[in-house]
């Protein structure tokens, strides 16, 4: 049986137990998936599951399990298990009332990346196959190979066909066949550059922030939507201006809600309309992390995330003799 | 209430102490730098130093926090935005803390925070966070005095 039936075929099992089962489906927009919220078993046929599949359906989880009774199911790339064994670990949602059912991945395109490589002309038709992807433009025609248009996440990418929990696991009929990059090259560079250039880099790309929280919303892991605290009045953090102050700050507040949190999933650069790296900040944090306490987010479920936690003698940090 | 009384609020309270601070001798070429102190150890020991006059520079202004454990990353940071040429948090030494555990958590997070600073082009020297108990009056004099020269050296590069 082929993968998507496979997919069908189990959630035609389970859906009886589930209240909700959310998945993806197809888009009219081409090289676009949207999600699918199924309650019905007639709705399964509608389930797909592709390369264009990027969306991290775990942000749905805390939302969905505040306002649905009952068990949800979620379709879960392996990467995005790890935002739901984040949730699991700081008990934001609970175990019993999800339902991982995991997929076997090989690897997702990124939509920015080849809007960048066709210089943002307007697609009318494209089909993935195989190694290749074609796409038809107003007066051009594409073709692009595979490899070079997965995610950044894709290209260092360990737990394709291993997801670190779940309940049900799907696997996939192909493997992910990337030639691995080293995860933290971005950040090097932006580390070998002098103070000065860094504060100006990032002066440039807040430079574009209108402040929409696309970022913030669809965050996996940012719970807080409703009383983040720049929207606050009291304590009073930020004012609503979009200026360049503001809008750095406003990321500076996420990066340390999600310090020691983030499973860098990338969402949050990909709902960016204004292109802004994101993720580099938080890498660069979660790259300190694991140094400092040897933590990666989004493996275990046990364990804590360090910044709620402590040890009375912390071996690797070394503080500062001012004296 | 009115949008313009709603303005009005908003910009009242923007007028926190950081930004009173922040404002005050603008021309002033001199560092200004706020030190975040806990209520139990370093604030007790700044005032001792004060009271048995130990000579200070005038750069620091203080921030009396419960617990080291109190002071969020993004009081820092904020802080950096409005303007502070530094910023130094003090509190209990490990294992003395009033509240047993507070600076612990503070240490993690402030070492973080640290770490993060020269990332977004903001220099490390320009933090730092240290432990002074109430009595240590000495200590305290020399730490600032020390601070404040690195910020100079830091600010007039």
């Amino acid at each position: 049986m082929k993968f998507e039936d496979r997919l069908k075929e189990k959630i035609k099992n389970i859906i009886d137990d589930l209240k909700l089962v959310v998945g993806y489906t197809s888009n009219k927009l081409p090289l676009r998936v949207k999600p699918i919220f199924i309650e019905n078993k007639d709705e399964i046929e509608n389930i797909i599951f592709n390369n264009l599949c990027i969306n991290n359906l775990a942000t749905y989880a805390y939302s969905l399990s505040q306002e649905v009774d009952g068990k949800i199911g979620i379709i879960l790339k392996p990467c995005d298990v790890k935002s739901i064994i984040q949730l699991l670990s700081e008990e934001l949602i609970s175990r019993e009332r999800i339902k991982i059912i995991a997929v076997g991945c090989s690897g997702v395109i990124d939509y920015k990346k080849i809007q960048k490589e066709i210089k943002g002309s307007k697609i009318i038709s494209a089909t993935v196959e195989h190694e290749n992807i074609e796409i038809n433009t107003l007066n051009k025609r594409f073709n692009l190979k595979l490899m070079d248009f997965y995610a950044d996440k894709c290209y260092w990418c360990d737990i394709y066909d291993n997801p670190p929990v779940y309940d049900e696991y799907i696997e996939s009929d192909v493997k992910l066949s990337v030639k691995s990059k080293s995860k933290y090259e971005d950040i090097n560079n932006i580390e070998k550059l002098s103070l000065e250039e860094t504060f100006l880099f990032w002066e440039k790309e807040f430079n574009h922030c209108i402040r929409c929280y696309a970022c913030r919303n669809i965050c996996p892991l940012e719970v807080c939507k409703d009383r983040c605290i720049t929207q606050l009045d009291e304590p009073y953090w930020q004012s609503q201006r979009i200026t360049l102050k503001e809008c750095k700050f406003f990321q500076l507040i996420r990066v340390f809600h999600l310090a020691g949190r983030c499973v860098e999933c990338g969402e949050c650069e990909r709902a960016c309309p204004m292109n802004i790296p994101l993720l580099k900040l938080m890498k660069k944090v979660n790259k300190e992390i694991e140094r400092l306490f040897d933590y990666k987010p989004g493996l275990n479920i046990e364990s804590k995330p360090p910044l709620l936690t402590f040890e009375k003698i912390e071996e690797r940090i070394k503080e500062e003799e001012l004296i | 209430m009115g949008n313009s009384e709603e303005l009005k609020k908003g910009n009242s309270k923007e007028k926190t102490d950081v930004k009173r601070i922040s404002n005050e001798n603008k021309n002033d070429s001199e560092v200004k730098i706020l030190a975040f102190l806990c209520n139990w150890c370093s604030y007790v020991g700044a005032d001792t130093a004060g009271t048995i006059r130990l000579k200070q520079p005038e750069n620091i202004r203080i921030i009396r926090v419960p617990c080291s454990g109190r002071v969020n990353p993004l009081f820092i940071l904020k802080a950096f935005s409005l303007g502070a040429d530094g910023v130094l948090v003090s509190g209990c030494h490990p294992n003395d803390c009033h509240y047993s555990e507070g600076n612990f958590y503070a240490r993690r997070r402030l070492e973080v925070l640290k770490e993060f600073l020269p990332f977004i082009g903001i220099d490390k020297g320009r933090f730092t966070y240290q432990w002074v108990s109430a009595a240590e009056a000495k200590k305290w004099q020399q730490l600032i005095i020390n601070f404040v020269k690195r910020i100079r050296e830091i600010t007039n590069k």
